[in-house]
């Protein structure tokens, strides 16, 4: 218990702290807003199976809770090599945050938009909006008093995040509106430091509107001081908008990798989500979805490679809120050293979500002794009407398979990575976007080296 | 070319192969019959290397070296190629992606011209028109979804681009339609040559009328029971194996 307290009281200290020096010019809502979360955090403590909860039963974050990690100063940061992290396409909007402070020397708006820059980065809520949730704090802008935090509620993670919640990205596309460049969403960790950072991302999808958002988690070194990357991202998509969303993530060995991502999918509007796991030392990502009017419908898609001692658990949720949705979702991981993968997935079927279209799949492949996978797909249907499937499978590489290769002429490393490659495939060819595909496609082949 | 003798091989513990003696020289084609699960897809395997099944006595030889020692993929690059009764699916994996990273494989391993995605593309369609493949195919997935035709139309494309010496190609002929089956088999036969050897599994006399056998073998629970010509080949379809395998036990 004593130690327990510790804990937690590390965070409401840094928490007191941050109140007195930190974001003095917040309005009154966003300090009442924090106010609670840090109760609300105080309140449940960090997740414990021990606990009984049930949600963090394959994940221990003791060893994340028992670290103190402290809050960046963000007095600068040292020149960034950007290469590595540049998308292979020539306009982009992109917005950098470094040990979770704003970088402007990395940020950039595309060609097309400078002249408008000045008038649209967090200032209009007309136009479209890339830029920082600070600055549409200061500016007082509606949208961020309506949608933050409507949906990351609950949970300790969440709400230490809202608690220390002060820059991040806001993302308004307005009705309407096609957005042809990607929109990327980068935070690099520099890794010197066991720092914490609260990524907070806010994506409103306007009317008939498209984009595609790309966000990224990166270290600068792989072998970093442990640190500690507490995201939470919310998304409305408005009825009708097509919002593509990709996570990249790639944290140091060392890192704890805990991130949320919230999205309220409105009529005939398709949220699409790849979530591509090539990083981090223990990682936990929350996905839940709301389908929350007709003809809303979600594609999830997701890839986590393990190696080493890496822990990596994803749990979805898929909310059939209303009748005709439907949800597809695929996630594959391949395991080997003494990595150990989590998928549970659990998709509602409420009462009168008639018509509702539910297909669910988890695939792992297990390339060593001591890799580990639990998968658990939960299917929860109350309605009659329904068309769901679900499907989970954990297996090594078939030998009927490597031996077809191998009668080919091709050797069994050879033959191992071409299967490796065709089973990572599926998941890939999920993002739609060419320069983006070529982006990602090139970081999961690096890794599987 | 191949000389097998007294070959025993097992699968799973239980013994498939109880002594076999073969020998096919170059030029020749050599037919292997007998009832399901006599042994004849193990045979097959057991020269390809597949490591499912061991080889537990007796000897074989491929072009006077020892094949039991050498990796699937060394018999590969040396030139033998099997024919698959049942080709593996692999989703993801395309077609020609695979046979081109067989194909290079194969020339790295004899210092030959590799060739690059759009060399290779040139190769694999001009193949494909030998064979009386639609190219399409070669876009998807390794089998992933080809009807039973297409995947051994697929087998003998392959065989077509890498140009083995040693062909076994297990029940080639089932599930083709009247057409496909002509048309496979003069493929087969416009890819044979004096420096090569067939050795063809089948249970079906028709097959032995378009690609003409030098000799046909029959395999019985393991074991090469009687060879001979066409005439043996007649005599099976007409009569059965149950009179072979009675003058066995006499
Ligand atoms: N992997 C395996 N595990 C266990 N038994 C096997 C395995 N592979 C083959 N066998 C057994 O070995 C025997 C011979 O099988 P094989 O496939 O060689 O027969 P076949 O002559 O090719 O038959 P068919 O005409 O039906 O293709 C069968 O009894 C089969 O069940
Ligand atoms: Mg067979």
């Amino acid at each position: 218990m004593a130690q327990r307290d510790s804990q937690e009281s590390h965070y409401l200290s840094t928490f007191a702290a941050f109140e007195q020096n930190g974001p003095s010019a917040s309005p009154d809502w966003l300090k009442a807003l924090r106010k609670q979360a840090i109760a609300n955090f105080e309140r449940d403590g960090f997740p414990t199976a021990r606990r009984g909860n049930e949600l963090w039963k394959y994940t221990d974050v003791r060893s994340l809770a028992s670290h103190a990690f402290t809050l960046s100063k963000g007095n600068g940061h040292e020149a960034i090599d950007f290469a590595p992290y540049d998308l292979p396409c020539p306009r982009v909007h992109q917005l950098v945050f470094v040990d979770g402070h704003y970088a402007a020397d990395l940020s950039t708006e595309p060609p097309s938009q400078a002249e408008h820059q000045a008038e649209t980065i967090g200032h209009r809520s007309e136009g479209l909006i890339v830029g920082r949730l600070s600055e549409a704090i200061q500016e007082r802008l509606p949208l961020v008093e309506q949608y933050l935090s409507q949906q990351a509620g609950a949970g300790a993670f969440a709400a230490l995040n809202t608690a220390f919640v002060e820059d991040g990205a806001l993302v308004y596309i307005p009705d309407g509106v096609a957005v042809h460049e990607p929109i990327y969403l980068l935070f690099i960790t520099t890794g010197h430091a066991s720092v914490v950072t609260h990524p907070r991302v806010l994506i409103i999808a306007g009317a008939d509107s498209k984009a595609t958002v790309i966000q990224g988690y990166e270290s600068l070194t792989a072998d970093a001081e442990p640190y500690f990357t507490n995201a939470v991202t919310e998304i409305v998509t408005r009825p009708g908008a097509v919002l593509r969303h990709y996570k990249l993530q790639r944290e140091a060995r060392n890192a704890y990798h805990v991130a949320a991502t919230h999205a309220t999918v409105g009529r005939d509007s398709m949220f699409a989500s790849v979530s591509l796991d090539l990083g981090g030392g223990l990682v936990r990502n929350d996905i839940s979805i709301t389908l929350a009017e007709v003809g809303a419908s979600v594609k999830l898609d997701g890839l986590y490679l393990g190696d080493g001692k890496r822990h990596i658990d994803n749990h979805t949720f898929v909310d059939h809120a209303v009748p005709g949705t439907s949800s597809d979702e695929v996630y594959k991981g391949i395991l080997t050293d003494a990595s150990h993968g989590v998928f549970v997935g659990r998709v509602l079927v409420r009462h009168d979500a008639q018509h509702t279209v539910a297909h669910q799949v988890n695939k792992n492949l297990v390339l060593s002794d001591d890799a580990e996978v639990d998968s658990q797909p939960m299917l929860e249907i109350f309605a009659d009407d329904v068309q769901c499937t679900h499907g989970a499978a954990i297996g090594r590489l078939d030998p009927n398979a490597v031996f077809y290769l191998n009668s080919r002429g091709l050797d069994t490393r050879e033959a191992q990575e071409l299967l490796v490659h065709g089973f990572v495939s599926e998941i890939l060819s999920a993002i739609v976007d060419d320069a983006v595909r070529q982006y990602t496609d090139d970081a999961v082949l690096t890794k599987l080296g | 070319m191949l000389e097998i003798t007294d070959l025993h091989a097992e699968v799973a513990g239980v013994e498939i192969l109880k002594g076999i003696n073969l020998r096919v020289d170059a030029g020749e084609v050599h037919a292997i019959m007998g009832p399901n699960g006599s042994g004849k897809s193990t045979l097959a395997n057991v020269i390809a290397g597949n490591p499912s099944y061991r080889v537990t006595a007796g000897t074989m030889e491929f072009e006077g070296e020892d094949l039991a020692t050498m990796a699937p993929e060394e018999r590969a690059r040396r030139g033998v190629f099997l024919s698959f009764q049942h080709p593996v699916e692999i989703p993801g994996l395309r077609m020609d992606h695979f046979i081109r990273a067989g194909y290079n494989a194969v020339m790295k391993s004899r210092d030959e011209d590799q060739l690059d995605p759009l060399k290779f593309d040139r190769l694999i369609r001009a193949k494909a028109k030998v064979v009386e493949m639609d190219a399409t195919l070669t876009k998807r997935a390794v089998n992933e979804g080809f009807s039973g035709g297409e995947k051994k139309r697929n087998e003998i494309l392959q065989m077509a681009v890498l140009e083995p010496k040693l062909r076994i190609l297990d029940e080639i002929d089932s599930g083709l339609d009247v057409d496909a089956l002509r048309s496979v088999s003069a493929s087969v036969n416009e890819l044979m040559g004096p420096d090569k050897a067939t050795l063809l599994v089948t249970h079906y006399e028709r097959l032995l009328t378009y690609i003409v056998p030098n000799q046909i073998h029959i395999l019985m629970d393991g074991r090469i029971v009687a060879s001979g010509g066409k005439e043996l080949a007649r005599e099976i379809e007409a009569k059965g194996y149950d009179w072979l395998a009675e003058q066995q036990s006499a």
